[in-house]
């Protein structure tokens, strides 16, 4: 089972592949992106010349770098390809595959993960050559940035999955998707780090799932959370993966059901 | 015990009845009236392992949803259905390994890939042991000429050859069971020939059981041993092909080139034993049963009327003889009695 989903993962990743324009421009894209936050901030902390939400220019530099290289593992993802299944009757293939549609789109989704590592050490490298990035203080802060990262893997699975079996009932996941990709963006601390927003978003975004993607694992980078923090932080990603996971299973389960009794 | 047992199935589908206009709308959106559609009406099946079964019928007869059904895409509403010994609508993952399936233009090859690589992922899914992959890959390869195919992305081939490869991919698992949706629809008649000639093959060799939906009926008539006709999600046949033309087309078709008529000779023939199909200046088109009169009979009661120059006679195709059935001709035989209305 575990080879099927290596070998699907295997297939999206060279299905990608194909296009080796699809690499330049996604890293040029994320590039583009970059360069507008740090010219943001670099305007405003000549203006103040203080911190901003504890962290020094060559830290704000970091974490937006950081933050373009892990977005993609956030943002991309299946529920397009699961909408599209649904909508031209291709998951009536899928569901006469000899493992789960689950199984089936998270081998999927590996592959897709992987082009988006590959997309996102290329923009590292290659924004580190431009500014000047802080590195983590040591070899066990990067183990813990990794750690995190890889666990954000099913939760944004889960999360893609949810949204892609909405298309089950509205056949159109445009709106989802724009509503997930905005609340990941914001909570996760895309847009801005989470510590400058106010203290009741704060509150929220520590409940939510969202915060691990991104915030956290450049803040264990920059060394701004306490190591021992990180068994709390595991334990919050894998109640929140179990909780997505039954989430997305429930809706799936009806989903099928509709789709077996009333037809694709 | 067969691989396929169905008893008693029934189909039906909620349809939502609209209502017209604004006010229509909103009541439907509060208290929506549904109609019920019943598209398998309880039907009974009993396929052997190794079967050709040719399952036809008109277009929403309910072949798909029956095929829906014994793949486990679909839940009964009522019966059984029993394939390889499990219930696919609740086994259904597991079912599906001792299955194969064609749903039309709908493909498992990768759009963007090699046709290979997507047989290297059907081998991993499948868990195809090497030597079997491999020989099956062989084996196909030659059958459906895919040589120069396998390494080419699946986006620049022809309908023809996509279907090909989508072919060789549903039985590279060697599954017990495939069913075969309208697999030649809109091919070319070599492509045809080839894949007809492969599930006969392959069907010898490893006695694949095969379902075969199709409105070319060229693939019944060349592919399948026995025929199962459904119409308006009842079976109205089941059978052996030979039996069915034995009971259904049991009679010629004969054409006259004919000339200096004297006059209309459908409305002076005693029409009783020949039946006339079509009429012109120059033409003549009947169908008249074997055991009831012989040709020269025929063309002594003809040839009355007018000149007869050439004849050309056939024995009737399983499509003259469907088309016959679907406009209501045999209504009237012992199988199906009650709706004689249709009948000429």
């Amino acid at each position: 089972m575990i080879k099927s989903m290596i070998a699907l993962a295997k297939m999206q990743f060279s299905q990608y592949n194909i296009y080796k324009s699809n690499f330049y421009l996604f890293t040029l894209n994320r590039i583009v992106e970059v360069i507008v936050y740090i010219f943001v901030w670099q305007a405003i902390y000549n203006q103040t010349g203080e911190l901003a939400g504890g962290f020094s220019i060559n830290q704000m530099i970091t974490y937006y770098i950081l933050s373009v290289t892990i977005s993609p593992l956030v943002h991309w993802g299946i529920n397009e390809d699961i909408a599209y299944s649904i909508r031209n009757g291709q998951i009536n293939k899928e569901l006469l595959n000899p493992i789960s549609y689950f199984k089936y789109y998270f081998g999927i989704n590996l592959g897709e993960m992987g082009f988006a590592l590959v997309v996102g050490f290329a923009t590292f490298i290659i924004c580190s050559i431009f500014w000047s990035v802080v590195f983590p203080s040591s070899l066990g802060r990067f183990m813990m940035f990794i750690v995190v990262i890889l666990l954000g893997i099913p939760i944004t699975f889960f999360l893609q999955m949810i949204v892609g079996i909405t298309g089950f009932y509205t056949n159109s996941i445009w709106g989802m998707k724009i509503l997930r990709k905005a609340v990941i963006s914001i909570f996760a601390g895309m847009i801005a780090p989470i510590t400058l927003f106010p203290n009741w978003f704060q509150k929220l975004a520590n409940i939510l799932p969202f915060k691990e993607l991104i915030y956290t694992p450049i803040n264990i980078w920059l060394g701004q959370v306490p190591i021992n923090d990180i068994y709390f932080i595991i334990i919050k990603q894998v109640i929140w993966a179990i909780i997505l996971y039954s989430i997305a299973k429930i809706f799936f389960n009806h989903a099928v059901k509709k789709v077996t009794i009333n037809g694709g | 015990m067969g691989i396929i047992e169905v008893k008693k199935l029934v189909k039906e589908y909620k349809v939502i009845q609209k209502e017209k206009g604004l006010l229509g709308y909103f009541k439907n959106l509060i208290h929506p009236k549904y109609k019920k559609f019943t598209a398998v009406n309880n039907i009974n099946i009993n396929i052997e392992e190794g079967e050709l079964v040719g399952y036809i019928g008109e277009n929403g007869a309910g072949k798909s949803t029956t095929i829906k059904m014994l793949t486990g895409l679909l839940t009964p509403t009522s019966g059984e259905v029993i394939v390889n010994g499990l219930v696919p609508s609740e086994k259904r993952i597991e079912n599906n390994k001792n299955i194969g399936a064609v749903f039309g233009q709908k493909t498992q090859l990768w759009w963007d890939l090699p046709v290979i690589e997507s047989f290297r992922l059907i081998k991993k899914m499948y868990k195809i042991p090497e030597n079997e992959y491999r020989k099956n890959l062989k084996r196909f390869t030659e059958i459906l000429e895919l040589e120069d195919l396998l390494e080419k992305q699946v986006k620049n081939l022809s309908l023809g050859q996509k279907m090909r490869c989508e072919i060789a991919a549903t039985f590279m698992h060697n599954p017990k069971i495939v069913y075969l949706d309208e697999p030649t629809i809109g091919l070319d008649v070599l492509v045809k020939e080839n894949i007809r000639k492969f599930i006969k093959d392959v069907n010898k060799e490893k006695n694949t059981t095969v379902i075969l939906t199709t409105h070319d009926l060229k693939d019944i008539e060349d592919v399948c041993n026995r025929i199962i006709l459904l119409d308006k999600g009842q079976i109205i046949y089941d059978g052996g092909k030979q039996e069915f033309k034995d009971i259904y087309g049991n009679y010629v078709i004969a054409e006259f080139i004919i000339k200096e008529k004297k006059q209309s000779i459908k409305e002076s023939m005693n029409l009783d034993i020949i039946h006339i199909l079509e009429e012109t200046e120059k033409n003549l088109k009947i169908k008249f049963k074997h055991d009831e009169t012989t040709i020269m009979k025929v063309m002594d009661e003809i040839s009355k009327y007018c000149t007869i120059e050439d004849i050309h006679m056939k024995e009737p195709e399983l499509e003259d003889i469907l088309k016959d059935i679907y406009k209501g001709v045999h209504t009237n035989d012992k199988k199906y009695d009650s709706t004689s209305e249709n009948a000429i």
